[in-house]
Formats: structure tokens, sequence, C-alpha cells
């Protein structure tokens, strides 16, 4: 085999997936992984357990200290990639150094959004994103009394929760009339928001904050309805957009994120991308989506791996999942949970608000396209199996909510992979 | 080559023998009373379904998408044994691989907050389970005898 040069810009989920299968098919060629972070591979998904002090700093490393060393791999951190040139085959860094590549994976993740009012810039403003993150949030904690978290998607009330565990008191400002609306339905986050109210976090849903007060530090928030909230700590989790700027001159085709084909290769033959900056099918319908999860990632950077190995491998698409827990309570949502358009969608729902549980099933033509399960989670795997493998569920859909459905429920709809029972 | 656990569903009475020995085997007690005080609960965990029990615990399968969904790096898998090894110390619960397990085999144990993971006895003989059948229901053996 020729000794091919690979360049990985990227050091997360999708970028060591895609590195781990490179190396598994191909010991000889040059792996170059390029990040502009500090760190060796963390676990993104983390920070709010590092925040909350619930796992220490090593325990948030992924592979073990001699990963880069043992699979050969040139690591670059603290250098952000600023152009591309697929003619040259050639990745342009900050520092003016450039690498040359015979395949390229863009693995830039994504970043948070800021909204573009006044005092954004006060100090004590931040994402919620990075390891970086977390170490300026700490800092401040010993000052800090009041924080507001704007935004109620997981990564606001995941932030929120952890400062909630520090000590710290917390409002979440959420524009939308529910939180966590894009992995919830409303009857089910409201369910989720009194049981997170009762653990003391405030929750003002259906308000906009229109400005950071302060002089150089954060003092308040100012809401649209003119209400202020003193504070000295500002997380802003109103979602991310993709790291795409960088190739914005390239002839790479972007929607929101980079556009790949189901070899998760994009427009330029030897140019590939996964992750959270990538724009790839969704199994379920059919769109060109980002599904911005950790898993996904994973999946993504591996199927990228083999391909750019020339081992052929198709994705399948990618599927929006969250498993999550709030204080003890357990969360799975998958795939459409709460279809826009009613027609031809089927819902069933069980709910018993004594035990905190809510269920509920989508389906569509008789096909499961997607879950709720709050409380008990038990069954999740089977129903995201049923999800992926698009079969038919007449003959158990009086099932769905026993408490003891398992595999041998959906044993004959399903195709068997392992042999287990004989 | 690496054995596995198959289940002869004719032969399953469903006494949960298995569970019980699954405890223990995990437990400090070494004997029933201490496993019950202790709140250890079995990895395995027999179901029925029209007429018949069906034995389920982690497969270790040749897919293990656990691995890959985990977000704390706390699953890895050894091809050699044909094992999903779980680094409890890493696991902050949330579930994943409950989630993604293509065979609903990884329970969830709320108290502990860690999925509950076959680990085939490693450390010992043979599975636990295997020698508590009273039936010999279960089949300790390589895929390819199979």
């Amino acid at each position: 085999m020729s000794r091919k040069q690979f360049v990985i810009i990227g050091n997360s989920a999708a970028g060591i997936s895609c590195v781990e299968t490179i190396r598994k098919n191909d010991k000889n060629s040059k792996i170059i992984v390029i990040s502009d972070e500090g760190y060796p591979a963390y676990c993104r998904c983390l920070i709010s357990n590092y925040l909350a002090k619930e796992i220490k700093e090593k325990e948030i490393f992924y592979r073990e200290e001699s990963f880069y060393k043992d699979n050969q791999i040139e690591l670059i951190l603290n250098k952000k990639a600023v152009s591309l040139d697929t003619r040259k085959n050639v990745v342009i860094l900050e520092d003016k150094n450039k690498f040359s590549y015979d395949y390229l994976l863009i693995a830039t993740g994504s970043s948070p959004k800021f909204p573009s009012i006044e005092g954004m810039r006060r100090k004590g403003v931040f994402g919620f994103r990075s390891l970086k993150d977390v170490e300026e949030i700490e800092k401040l904690l010993p000052f800090a009394n009041t924080a507001c978290i704007l935004g109620g998607g997981l990564i606001g009330i995941k932030s929120a929760s952890s400062l909630l565990k520090r000590g710290i008191r917390v409002k979440l400002i959420v524009k939308s009339k529910q939180i966590l609306s894009q992995i919830l339905d409303f009857d089910s986050a409201r369910i989720v928001q009194s049981f997170l109210e009762n653990k003391g976090m405030e929750i003002f849903l259906g308000s906009d904050v229109v400005e950071i007060m302060g002089k150089d530090n954060v003092e308040g928030i100012r809401l649209d309805s003119g209400e202020k909230i003193p504070c000295s700590l500002v997380i802003v989790a109103k979602g991310v957009k993709p790291n795409t700027a960088w190739v914005k001159e390239s002839p790479l085709k972007i929607n929101t994120g980079i556009l790949a084909n189901e070899y998760l290769q994009t427009n330029i033959p030897n140019v590939f991308t996964a992750g959270d900056v990538c724009e790839v099918k969704d199994l379920i319908s059919s769109q060109y989506t980002i599904n911005a999860l950790w898993p996904v990632a994973v999946e993504e950077g591996e199927v990228a791996g083999f391909n750019m190995c020339g081992e052929r491998k198709i994705y399948p698409g990618s599927l929006g999942m969250n498993s999550v827990e709030f204080f003890g309570l357990p969360v799975i949502s998958i795939g459409i949970f709460s279809p826009q358009e009613k027609a031809g969608y089927e819902e069933l729902i069980h709910q018993d608000l004594a035990r905190n549980i809510y269920k509920k099933f989508v389906l569509k033509e008789n096909r499961l396209v997607g879950t709720i399960l709050i409380g008990d989670i038990r069954a999740g795997g089977l129903f995201l199996r049923l999800i992926k493998e698009k079969k038919e569920v007449i003959s158990i859909k009086d099932k769905l909510f026993n408490e003891n459905f398992n595999y041998a429920d959906i044993k004959g709809l399903i195709e068997e992979r392992e042999k287990i029972y004989v | 080559m690496a054995k596995s656990l198959y289940y002869k569903i004719d032969k399953c009475l469903g006494c949960k023998s298995c569970e019980i020995a699954c405890a223990i085997a995990h437990g400090e007690g070494g004997n029933i009373f201490l496993t019950i005080r202790e709140g250890v609960l079995p990895r395995k965990k027999v179901y029925y379904c029209e007429g018949k029990n069906y034995p389920l615990s982690c497969l270790h399968c040749k897919e293990h998408p656990c691995v890959n969904a985990c977000i704390a790096g706390a699953l890895t898998y050894d091809a050699e044994k044909k094992l999903v090894l779980h680094d409890e110390k890493k696991c902050v619960g949330c579930w994943i691989c409950v989630m993604v397990c293509p065979y609903g085999a990884i329970r969830p144990d709320f108290k502990k907050k860690i999925p509950l993971r076959c680990d085939k006895c490693k450390d010992k003989d043979k599975p636990q389970c295997v020698i508590a059948c009273p039936t010999k229901a279960i089949i300790w053996e390589e895929e390819t005898v199979i």
C-alpha cells in the first residue's frame, strides 16, 4: 500500500473516530490531526458534569495519554485552519503553516450562536461548548450569586443544572413557550419543567433578553418585558452554528453545514466531512440535516474513515436521538416526536404524572418514526431499532406501553443479526 | 476463540435461578441474603413473551453501538475476548447505552447510576448463570460450535 497523508481538522468525536478507523485499516500512512483547542480529545458532553464537579478534570479525557503516540498521529494543538486550497490539496493554518493532504476530513464542529444584542461582549458572558468555557466560568464562580442562562435547550438546561448543583441561583430565560423544544413535545416539556422547578431552577418562558447590562462586567440582563434581572454570570445557549466560515471561499458546497453524500464525501472527492459541521441526509426525513450529536459524530467519523481508506461504506443517514438525565429523571427522545403536519401520523401517549412517567410513540404508515420516554426508558434501544429498521409494528402496537416490553416482543419483526436463542 | 452465552428457549422454565446467581456473583456478600441487603441487581433478566421465557443479558455483540455512543469513554470492546468492558468509574449514568442497545439488554440501575451490563463473569471460570440453570438451558460456547 502506498503511503498516503491524511489530514484531520478537528480533535473531537468525529475526528478521533475517523483517525481510529483509518489506523485500523492502514498502519503506514501519515495522519495529522489539527485542533484549535489546547487539549487532547475530551468528552465534550461531559463539560456540564465537570462544571458540576461530578467528575475530575482528568476523567474528561477519553483516550489514554499515549493515544496519539501509540497510533503515530501528529497532533497539532491551538492552531486554527483558516483556508483550504482544494486544487493544490493544501490546508493553511493561521500561523501560515501549510499542510498538504491526499485525503482531508473536515470535522471542525460548531460554535455557540451569540445574538447581536447590546452588551454581549461584557465580561461574564460565556458560551457553553468547550473545556475552556468551563474553566473561565469556574474562575467567576466564587464571586457569582445569580446566573442567567439564555436558552431552554439541552445545553441551557445542562449548564443551568450544573450551576444549581454548585449552589448558584439560576434563572433560565426561554424564548419559546416550552423548554427543550428540540427534543420534547409540549406536555412532556411541562413534566420536565416542573421537575426542574422543584429542584430550584427558575424558568421564564416566552421571554427574550434584549440587553446584557453592566460596565466592564455583567451586572444583569433586561428582558423584552422590561424586567431587569441582576446577575454576574450569563451563559448563552441559543443553539450552535457549524464552523464553516474558513471554507467559504473554497468550492465546497455548503448549505447550513458542509454537504456530504452517503459516503460522507463532499463535492470534492478527496475531502470528507463528519460531525457537527457536516450536513447529511436524515434517516427518517431523507432531508439534508445536521444532527449535532456525539453518537452521530462518532458514526460519521467512522464511515468517513473507511471511505478515506478506499473501503466503500455507506452511511444510512443520521438520526436525532438524545438520552439525558436531569437530577435523576431520565429522558430519551428519538426521531419525529411531535409531527407538525398531523395528517398521516398517529400519536400514542401514556402518562403517569405521579411517577413522572410519560411515553409517546409516533407512527407513520404503521411504522415507528419517533418516541419520547420520560421516567421509564428501559426499552429505549428496542424502539430505536424499530425506528431505524422501519418495520411495520401493527402486531405489537398494543404492547408498546408494556413495562416489560422486551426483545422477544420484536424478535419476529426484525432481521436477526446475532444468534441468542437456539 | 471466545465463548458467549446462548439459550435453549424450550428448556427455560423461567425460574430466574440465573438472575439470582448473577446478582450474587456481582455483590460483595456471596449469598442471597447479603446480596438482597446490598441491593445488587442482576445483570441478566428473564423476559416472558407469548408462553415462552427469554433470558437476556448484554450479548457483547459485534456491532456494539453502545461503545461508539458512550459520551464518557467508559466502554471499550475487546475483540479477542468478545467482551464489552465497562469502566464504572468513568460512567456518568446518561443512559445513552440503554438508548442504543439493539437488544434492549442494557438496563439502568437508577440507585447506583450505572447501567447493568453482563461481564461474562470474566474473573471466574465461567458465567455463574450457566452453573445455576437447573435445566441446562444456558449454553456457554464458541460461536462456531453453535
